[in-house]
Parts: C-alpha cells; structure tokens; sequence
C-alpha cells in the first residue's frame, strides 16, 4: 500500500544520501547517494572492494555512516541499530553464510519472525500473534516447497540453493518493505542462480517488493534490474536505468567486467 | 568386596560429576554466545553461596538460603555482563580473558573483607548419612540424591527452554550467528546478558550443592572450577550436553582416582584432572562432543 502510494508521486522507497562510510582509517564510501523505486530492482555493481557490501551494511545499520542519511519512505534511520531498522521495513540478507546451520529449517524461518511485535505483549495478542505466525510459516512453505519437506532437517543439511532460498524466506518472514541481497547468486551452479534471479523478478514484479541487489556477476544482474548503480573504490560512477548501462561498452569494460 | 567398592566410587563419582557439569554448562552458555571463557564463574559462585549461608543463618530456611542464592546468582551474571563485559566486547579477546580474571579477584577479595577468610561449614538440605541397601552400604546419601536431582531438574529444564521457547531460539540464534541475529531483529547483547543470568544460576546451584563437602571460604570453589572447566573441555565448549558427559566422565574418573589411589588418592585428584585437561587440548583441542565441526561445513 505505501510503496503503490510512493510510486504514484514517483518518491523512491529507499534513499541513501551523501553516505560516508569507513573501517578504521578505510574510507569504503564517499558521498555516495542512490535511490531505490518503489517495487523495483536496483542494482549495485562493481569490482571487488567498491564499497557494495560496506553500502548495504550501512544501510541495515550493521556500520554507522560518518556522514550523510538513509530514508525509508521519508523517514530518517540514519544512525539506527539493525534490530530497530528490520523493524521499520528493511531486510538485509548479508553475503554468504546467511543459513545458520545449526538449528532446523523450521527455526531458521523463525528466527525470520523475531521483528515482529508483541512477542511478550498481554495474553490474547499472543494468541493471535501465535496463529499468525503459523500462519505465515504456512506461506514460506507453500512458496518454498523444497523447504517444507526438510523443516525439521538441520539447515546444515540443505544444498546451496536451498540455503539461498531458506534465507530469503526467511528475510520475506520480516516483512519488509525493502529487501537487500547481497550477493545471492554466489557460489551457486548456473541453474540454480537462474533460480534465484527468477524468485528475485517475481519478488519485485508480483510482491511489489522494493529490491536492492549487490552482485559481482553484472551481467546477470543487468538483466533483471530495472536500475543500476556502479561503483567505483565507494563512489557511485554511474546511475542510470538498466538497459542504458547494459549498452554502454565502456563502462562495461571498465567497471562491470563483461 | 570390590563390586561394593566399584558401585560406592561410581556413584559418588556421579555426585561430584554433575556438581562439574553444572560448573561447565555455566561456562559453555557464555562461551558459546560470547567466545568469553569466565575465569569468575567459580567466584561468582562462591559469593553466592555467602549470601546463601547468610540468610540461612538469618532466617533459619535452608530454603530461603538456597532460592537466595539462585536469585542471587541470576542478579550477579546480569551485573557482571552489564558493567564490566560489555565493554569489553568487539575488543580483543584477551581483553575479556583479564577482565573475568579481575572479577575472580575482586569477588575473592570482597568475599574476605564482607565474610571473613575462616573456613566456614555449610548445611546440606537432607541427611548426610549413607544410603543402604539392606546391610551394603552405597556409598551415596539422601543429600547426594537431591544434588544429582538438582542439576538434573535444572538442566533439562534449560534444555527446554532452549528448544522449545522463543527466547531459547533468539538466544541460540544470537549465540550462533550474531549477525543474522541482529539483522533478524533479535536484541543480540540482551540475550547475552540473559545468558550470563542463566550461567549465574548454574554457577549458584553448584555452589550451595558442592560446599557442604568441602567448607565455605573465598578460595573454596578455585578447584571446583577447575574441574567444571576440564569437564567443559572435555565435552567441547560449544556443547551443552558435552559438558554435562564431560562433568559426568571427570567426576566418576576422580572418584577412581581418590577411591583407588590409596592414602594419596584424594590429594592426586587436582593433579589428575588438570593431566586430562592437557591431554584433552592436546588430541582433541574441540572436545569429544564439540559442534565446530558442523559449524566449518
């Protein structure tokens, strides 16, 4: 309802403006500014080390910015803790290693619902909270149907593409209003990463989902966003539609490596 | 008749060895969530078990000693991540490893001046005498029973929790992946301090069931902690239920040990469990039980 809103008078669902960044004496970003479009897929490329994952740990609140804001739908979580950030509608899937192998598949999915309120709120809420939350489990399982069949499986058990769908599932159980993937096609065989790309369309296309996608592999990512964003040892060196920069060979050759 | 024998050291070995196992799972909770070995777990539980001898005295309840001391020992955890752990977090690990050091001495320290140094004898909640079974005796009494019953109750009800509540989960998801905790939404560094609660707890428990054989004073739970360390160790930091086998495996090896060892026997037991301990780092530094192994896959 509120991305629709946001489409209609074209503000973006998710600002980062004139975000400094750094580890120790690393400046890792530079006055980088992006915007994401309500229910689309921007997409963050560039070689290693351009500040892409340092961007969406900010973002998440995982690294304070040293300057600059991140909006959410207009509201400022600059400077937020993670916990207070999924809270508001932001979920980060960090790079590798998202599964934590060992609980189950179905505690993995649970863990995905501790931002919601009300957990230890008055009885009756709890009750109610209770069969939504089974509730919504229900759906993970029904989209994810590889994972209803292993939920009592230990998620160290679960193949590569599996775990990628187990943690974006468990992502979706936040019900977020932006989603942050880094990297989600990492590892994983050609089919498999064509996979993933596909739930990310459907994501963004059927669930109205704002995505912000981190991806080393351009190309791919190209392909399905609707915008990009290059960058470039943490600043942004290019920021059009997707199309454009898929063309444009000497950026490709540059920076994108394809 | 060494079958007696055998059955009254096995037995009493079971005793002192879930006194360790309550010692080592204190010490895997906050090692598993924090990487913190608690050098003052053994402390923390000696002042509780001061607090407990004092309202004992006070009051004239053993029971009100005894839930006392359990409170008591939920409070002090809590403190001591809050005030002087925390900081220390995101900071080298040895930062932590001196702090925990200078809690141990500060408790022992405090626990002379508030309590004074004498040794001091600390009541059991039931008879001390040896259970018989017809003439034989078991080598085991009534008070042993409720000790082994005691961390019984205590662990499985942990174990529990863990598995089956909500806290338990973001508790175990906190401790396992601190990241993903955190971007899940889970409040990681209060579920620490909630660990360090419970280890608190577990530490209390053992003391108030350990000092009514071996005397009370501020040094009194040095060797106790030691042994619940090697039985940690034993089992695998990371591994709760290692820690309880590990416990289990030391006490009944060191009853041997003091049972068999003749007129020395009793004097050779540190000395044992700290050659296990070195010998366990040594072949199997992740323990017999560690879940490292799942963790690298």
């Amino acid at each position: 309802m509120s991305s629709a809103a946001a489409q209609q008078d074209g503000s973006p669902a998710l600002a980062v403006d004139g975000l400094d960044a750094g580890y120790g004496g690393v400046i890792a970003l530079d006055g980088v500014s992006i915007s994401a479009r309500p229910a689309a897929i921007t997409a963050v490329l560039g070689a290693n080390g351009a500040g892409k994952t340092t961007l969406l740990r900010a973002i998440s609140g995982m690294i304070k910015p040293r300057r600059g804001r991140v909006l959410l739908g207009g509201a400022d979580l600059t400077g937020r803790s993670p916990e207070q950030i999924v809270r508001a509608g932001i979920a980060h899937v960090p790079e590798g290693q998202g599964v934590i192998p060992e609980l189950t598949v179905e505690e993995n999915l649970r863990v995905g619902m501790m931002s919601w309120p009300g957990a230890l709120s008055r009885a009756s809420a709890h009750r109610n909270s209770r069969a939504e939350r089974a509730a919504a489990l229900d759906e993970a399982y029904e989209r994810f149907q590889p994972l209803a069949d292993r939920r009592r499986k230990l998620a160290a058990t679960l193949s590569g593409g599996e775990r990628q769908m187990l943690v974006i599932a468990r992502a979706l159980l936040a019900r977020p209003r932006v989603l942050l993937l880094d990297e989600p096609s990492l590892g994983l065989a050609p089919r498999i990463m064509a996979q993933v790309m596909d739930l990310v369309v459907r994501l963004s296309r059927e669930h109205g989902l704002t995505i912000v996608l981190v991806e080393q592999n351009a190309r791919s990512a190209l392909a399905i966003a609707d915008h990009g964003v290059v960058l470039n040892l943490g600043r942004v060196v290019a920021s059009s539609d997707a199309q454009t920069l898929a063309a444009d060979v000497a950026l490709r050759h540059h920076y994108l490596g394809f | 008749m060494p079958v007696v024998e055998f059955l009254q050291f096995t037995l009493s070995g079971i005793v002192f060895g879930m006194i360790y196992a309550a010692i080592a799972l204190s010490l895997v909770l906050i090692w598993r969530g924090t990487r913190v070995l608690n050098y003052a777990q053994g402390g923390m539980a000696m002042f509780t078990t001061y607090i407990a001898i004092e309202v004992i005295y006070h009051t004239g309840s053993y029971w009100a000693g005894f839930v006392v001391a359990l409170a008591a020992g939920v409070v002090l955890g809590a403190v001591c991540q809050l005030t002087v752990i925390r900081p220390t977090m995101n900071k080298p690990p040895l930062n932590a490893v001196i702090v925990t050091i200078g809690l141990l001495i500060l408790l022992e320290g405090l626990a002379g001046i508030f309590f004074g140094g004498q040794y001091r004898s600390f009541p059991a909640a039931f008879s001390i005498t040896g259970l018989k079974v017809g003439t034989t005796p078991l080598g085991v009494s009534r008070f042993d029973v409720f000790v082994v019953a005691a961390v019984l109750v205590t662990t499985l009800a942990l174990a529990a929790a863990f598995k089956y509540t909500s806290v338990g989960l973001r508790m175990r998801a906190a401790a396992f992946n601190a990241t993903i905790a955190r971007l899940s939404g889970i409040r990681v560094a209060r579920m620490f301090t909630v660990g360090w609660a419970l280890a608190g707890l577990l530490g209390a428990l053992a003391g108030v069931l350990v000092s009514p054989s071996t005397f009370l004073y501020p040094n009194s739970m040095d060797a106790i902690f030691v042994f619940g360390f090697t039985a940690a160790v034993i089992g695998g930091l990371d591994s709760p239920a290692g820690a309880v086998v590990g416990g289990l495996l030391l006490g009944i090896a060191l009853s041997y040990v003091a049972g068999y060892g003749g007129s020395k026997g009793s004097d050779l037991t540190s000395l044992v469990a700290l050659g296990i301990l070195v010998v366990v780092l040594m072949i199997r530094p992740d323990g017999l039980f560690s879940a490292t192994k799942v963790r690298r896959v």
